[in-house]
């Protein structure tokens, strides 16, 4: 904790807040939005949360203001004038509004305050994991055996909550299962112009860079920050950086959506396949250290960090393809075609 | 030491602030995007500045690297934008002397 920094972020991020809702411009609201982002990580960051603050730099920096330029291409870029409601229908808007506020306000009251030493949290839960982590799964990281294995059950919803995500954004924009060769081919001439070479040397360059990182914070979320989730938003990136400065149809000869579309499932797949084998086997749902009978030369210790690694790289193949996904049906219009 | 690296800091963040003046005021979205990519450029610095507060920098690196490289992807979607709709601020917003060449049109 510094608090000079706390202090000077969180103005910075309530003054960006404020204004990127009060921007009516959608385009400039979703680019200031991503220098609210830029803070909230810093802040994460400055408390200590270091593992959340890589995943807000994973999403923030690289795919959500995509995302946002990408709905603000297709759709109107000025905020729709607001129709004059009834007198009625404000004050009843602002009554529920005001009495919900009020009670969440009342209800933080029966919250400990903010590293209370003798709330429970405090007293019970993290001495637990801060004392029992290494020697129950031999993982250094803190934060990834919480995530991957004391709360594996909760992780593996997650990651099945993205993948519905994906599914909807199909459902609602998609026209899935075109293949690649039904692709009208573009008329000549007019994406080339669009085309910067400049960029496309730069980008040829940098993704086997970004992927590679990328594959190392998967890895090597059990030592350091990182996992499934960070690792598989970067890798997602890099295929977004692809699209953007080639073409979608180039990305698409890398990655087809059918295949990531599989791919996504894959991923679910590997995650609650690997807790079904543990609870073939004899063990609980999850529960990694069973394995160590299948898994050469490991102790039941190992095999926690081992299945932690699994379950990571699930949770990172179904992260990428999604936000491939949604980025290929939200940029095209569903039509998959051209993005931006 | 550390205090050196707080002192230098705040300074990142005092010119943050400077920047973030454009941001919101900035009268296009240019404008907007430049002074957004600086304050992801001082993240970066800053990130590893609060590592070594810490004496921790390992841990901090991963992130700054992330951003280092995730940076650009945003200012590139967003010269795409512009090259499919030219209108650098939309009718009505911000620049007058826009607005009226519009108007003229």
């Amino acid at each position: 904790m510094i608090w000079q920094f706390d202090f000077l972020i969180l103005a910075l991020g309530v003054i960006c807040a404020l204004a990127s809702i009060s921007l009516k411009d959608l385009l400039s609201a979703a680019i200031v939005f991503g220098a609210y982002s830029f803070l909230m990580c810093l802040l994460w960051t400055e408390m200590g949360a270091v593992d959340v603050a890589f995943t807000e730099a994973a999403v923030g920096a690289g795919v959500s203001t995509v995302f946002f330029l990408a709905a603000v291409f297709h759709t109107s870029r000025i905020v729709q004038p607001r129709r004059r409601g009834r007198m009625l229908h404000k004050l009843v808007g602002l009554a529920a509004a005001t009495g919900i506020g009020i009670l969440l306000i009342s209800a933080t009251a029966d919250f400990p305050n903010w590293a209370n030493p003798n709330s429970p949290a405090s007293t019970h839960l993290s001495p637990f994991y801060i004392t029992e982590t290494i020697p129950l799964t031999g993982v250094p990281n803190i934060v990834t055996s919480v995530l991957a294995d004391f709360r594996g059950f909760d992780t593996m919803f997650e990651t099945a909550v993205i993948f519905v995500a994906g599914l909807a954004v199909v459902s609602i924009l998609g026209r899935y299962g075109r293949r690649l060769r039904d692709y009208e081919p573009s008329p000549v001439g007019e994406d080339v112009a669009h085309q910067s070479p400049i960029i496309q040397a730069a980008c040829r360059i940098f993704v086997p860079f970004m992927q590679l990182f990328a594959l190392y914070v998967v890895a090597h979320g059990h030592h350091s920050p990182g996992g499934g989730f960070q690792g598989g938003v970067i890798l997602g990136a890099s295929f977004i950086l692809v699209a953007i400065s080639y073409d979608l149809r180039v990305m698409q000869r890398r990655l087809q959506e059918r295949r990531a579309m599989l791919f996504s499932s894959l991923g679910v797949l590997i995650y609650s396949g690997i807790g079904a084998l543990c609870l073939l086997m004899g063990a609980n749902f999850l529960d990694y250290s069973i394995l160590h009978t299948i898994l050469p030369a490991t102790s039941p210790i190992m095999a926690r960090s081992h299945g932690m690694l699994g379950v990571e790289v699930g949770v990172a193949l179904t992260v990428m393809s999604i936000m491939v996904i949604i980025y290929v049906n939200v940029a095209s219009y569903g039509k998959s075609d051209r993005g931006l | 030491m550390d205090t050196i690296f707080i002192a230098s800091g705040v300074a990142v963040l005092i010119l943050m602030m400077l920047t973030l003046y454009r941001a919101i005021s900035g009268p296009t979205a240019i404008d907007r995007l430049m002074a957004v990519n600086v304050i992801g450029t001082k993240t970066t610095v800053l990130l590893i500045i609060i590592g070594t507060v810490f004496h921790w920098v390992e841990m901090f690196v991963d992130i700054a690297l992330a951003y280092a490289l995730l940076n650009f992807i945003v200012t590139i979607a967003t010269s795409r934008y512009f090259q499919h709709h030219k209108n650098l601020c939309p009718v009505g917003f911000g620049l007058r002397h826009r607005k009226e060449e519009t108007k003229n049109d």
